[in-house]
């Protein structure tokens, strides 16, 4: 028998053979995890919002998303196969139900849970109720509404992964075709992309996340205008 | 318009107006009100007596179950409520500066909801900044977060001054503030007030503040007016003894000797049971450190006497129950007894004195030195009438 080559030198020479092909499977798993996240996004803020003018709907709306949630996800895309068939429509809709959780959550408990003292007084200033929404119940609630969909994409980019087992595209294709032949080198270079994805999009969240502290905006106006003398 | 409304610009008129909630309450009864232009009105009352529902329903947060309001001459229920809003000026209680926004932008958040241009709005903003004696390269950037309570409630009367409204609703705005504060700013808001003239309806609990800040003081209860008046007349008579308890610490400096003994009538701290064992109850009295002991039914109410610490060991030793050796002559009787009564008594042993009802139910004690209280409380306002004459 052939002697066994070290893995790190099979991978080497996989990536150097195939990056191209790994380029472009992650191009289309930022794709799809974009799409997804994008379209959950557009869904459920303007859901998590509806729930807070309409609270006797909230526990329906987010059960339904919780139990979408505690869905195996390979079952839950398996179930879609028949609905969508095979492909990515049926893995972005998979990943949409996915992350509808956090998302609608995270909106509907920040807006909840800024003082009912600036609804009142915004109103009573003669906004309108659009004006109360996005001049002060969204702004307020924009770090714990970023948390949400920084769950969301994180979830969704290690999810998508599982896309390929219904025919979708992404970095998945490598970690299953890795598996099937039993060639770990394929499912690293499909895994730690994937991985890699992962974080980065956790970080540049989480750094959207701290910018619309008001805290951090206290930094901001200090580092412009020059720090303001102590409270006294 | 209506013919009969004939309000000026910058008034307030309530027509027998009524909110009931809809649980039933009814916040404010078929009230009538005239706030004229250019006036600080107080109305202060204890809580659920209609006053900030009062003020609430002249911007329309809450709307009347019946009658007119009339801001400027018009019905307001004729008034777009966003607009209305944004004529009216209005400070909150939990000042409610927007978290995110800095000094400048909250300020300017009316100007903003007006369509005011940044050219107009950005001097309008530094020059109320000064007035208020915060300088604005200092403070515009700010955010809420780095300003003091007293600082971030001065930004919320400017925020309602922004766009130059004549009426101001201010709803408790120095209620949340440390004391010294509070009377820094009802101080700015008296000096604010002679230059501006607004017509400012001021929503207080307290009535030291409405007596130090107001043109015209209205005493609610019970979603209706009890008394108004001008802090001197409200002062000098009040109506009835509601309006008395709400003027508060100055009844004291006012009170007679042959006022009845019933306003200051204490909880003594601990009673007996007649069943007691002498034993027991001397080992309260001991740890408290008390020379006397009321001896009250628990059932009936009734007062069995008064226990001395002295005769109360004595029945300790002899094994008897505290109700053998009572002093049953030192008592007062509400309703007849006097100041007076109470002082003598007091001057001739310094023991609290039990105070009974005509049916020889505990009432409370009198102790020297609620007496005390009384006394100092005159002499204070004596010296401060000397002062001012």
């Amino acid at each position: 028998m052939m002697e066994q080559r070290p893995l790190w030198d099979l991978f080497v020479t996989y990536v150097g053979r195939n990056y191209m092909r790994i380029l472009n499977l992650t191009g289309e798993h930022v794709m799809i995890s974009l799409i997804a996240v994008g379209i959950t996004v557009i869904v459920c803020v303007p859901l998590g919002i509806y729930l807070t003018r309409n609270e006797k709907a909230a526990p329906y709306i987010i059960g339904l998303a919780n139990v979408f949630q505690t869905i195996p996800s390979l079952a839950l895309l398996g179930f879609l196969i028949f609905v969508f068939g095979i492909g990515n429509d049926n893995a972005i809709f998979a990943l949409f139900l996915y992350a509808m959780l956090p998302v609608i959550q995270n909106t509907y408990t920040g807006i909840r849970s800024v003082p009912k003292s600036y609804v009142q007084a915004a109103r009573g200033m003669g906004m309108t109720d659009f004006q109360i929404l996005t001049k002060v119940q969204l702004p307020l609630a924009r770090p714990v509404l970023v948390a949400g969909i920084r769950v969301a994409m994180v979830w969704t980019i290690g999810t998508a992964t599982l896309a390929s087992a219904i025919g979708g595209g992404g970095l998945g294709r490598l970690i299953f075709s890795g598996l099937s032949s039993i060639r770990n080198e394929i499912i690293l270079a499909g895994a730690i992309p994937a991985t890699l994805l992962a974080l980065f999009a956790d970080w540049i969240l989480k750094r959207a996340q701290d910018y619309f502290n008001p805290a951090a905006r206290a930094v901001r106006l200090a580092a412009k205008y020059g720090p303001p003398d102590e409270i006294h | 318009m209506n013919g009969e409304i004939t309000a000026e610009k910058g008034s307030v008129l309530f027509k027998k107006v009524t909110k009931t909630y809809s649980d039933g309450t009814r916040a404010v009864d078929r009230l009538d009100l005239e706030i004229r232009r250019g006036e600080l009105v107080s109305l202060i009352g204890p809580s659920g007596c209609g006053k900030t529902t009062t003020l609430k329903m002249i911007n329309r947060l809450e709307e009347p179950t019946e009658g007119t309001i009339t801001v400027d001459g018009m019905d307001i229920l004729s008034t777009d409520p966003v607009k209305l809003r944004r004529r009216i000026g209005y400070v909150v209680q939990e000042i409610a500066l927007f978290p995110h926004l800095t000094v400048a932008e909250n300020i300017g958040v009316v100007p903003n909801l007006l369509g005011w241009p940044a050219k107009k709005t950005r001097p309008r903003v530094n020059e109320l900044l000064s007035m208020a004696g915060l300088s604005p390269e200092k403070y515009r950037f700010r955010l809420p977060d780095q300003l003091s309570g007293g600082q971030k409630q001065r930004i919320g009367v400017l925020r309602a001054l922004a766009s130059d409204p004549q009426v101001i609703l201010m709803d408790e705005p120095f209620g949340a503030l440390d004391p010294i504060s509070r009377e820094t700013l009802q101080n700015e808001l008296v000096s604010l007030q002679k230059d501006l003239k607004k017509t400012i309806v001021f929503v207080t609990h307290d009535m030291g503040e409405a007596l130090r800040i107001s043109d015209r003081i209205v005493i609610l209860r019970k979603g209706r007016v009890e008394q108004e008046g001008t802090p001197e007349e409200i002062q000098n008579s009040p109506k009835n003894d509601f309006v008395r308890s709400f003027i508060g610490e100055d009844r004291l400096s006012r009170m007679s000797p042959d006022d009845p003994v019933e306003s200051i009538i204490e909880e003594p701290w601990g009673k007996a049971a007649p069943w007691e064992s002498a034993a027991e109850v001397l080992e309260r009295m001991e740890e408290n450190d008390r020379e006397f002991i009321q001896v009250v039914d628990p059932k009936s109410g009734q007062w069995l006497g008064m226990a001395l610490l002295g005769r109360v060991r004595r029945a300790a030793s002899a094994g008897e129950t505290v109700l053998k050796r009572v002093n049953r002559d030192r008592k007062l009787y509400a309703g007849e007894a006097t100041l007076r009564d109470a002082a003598e008594m007091l001057s001739d042993r310094d023991i609290s004195i039990p105070v009974l009802d005509g049916d020889g139910h505990f009432i409370g004690v009198i102790t020297s030195t609620a007496l005390a209280r009384l006394a100092v409380e005159r002499l204070r306002s004596g010296t401060k009438e000397a002062q001012t004459a």
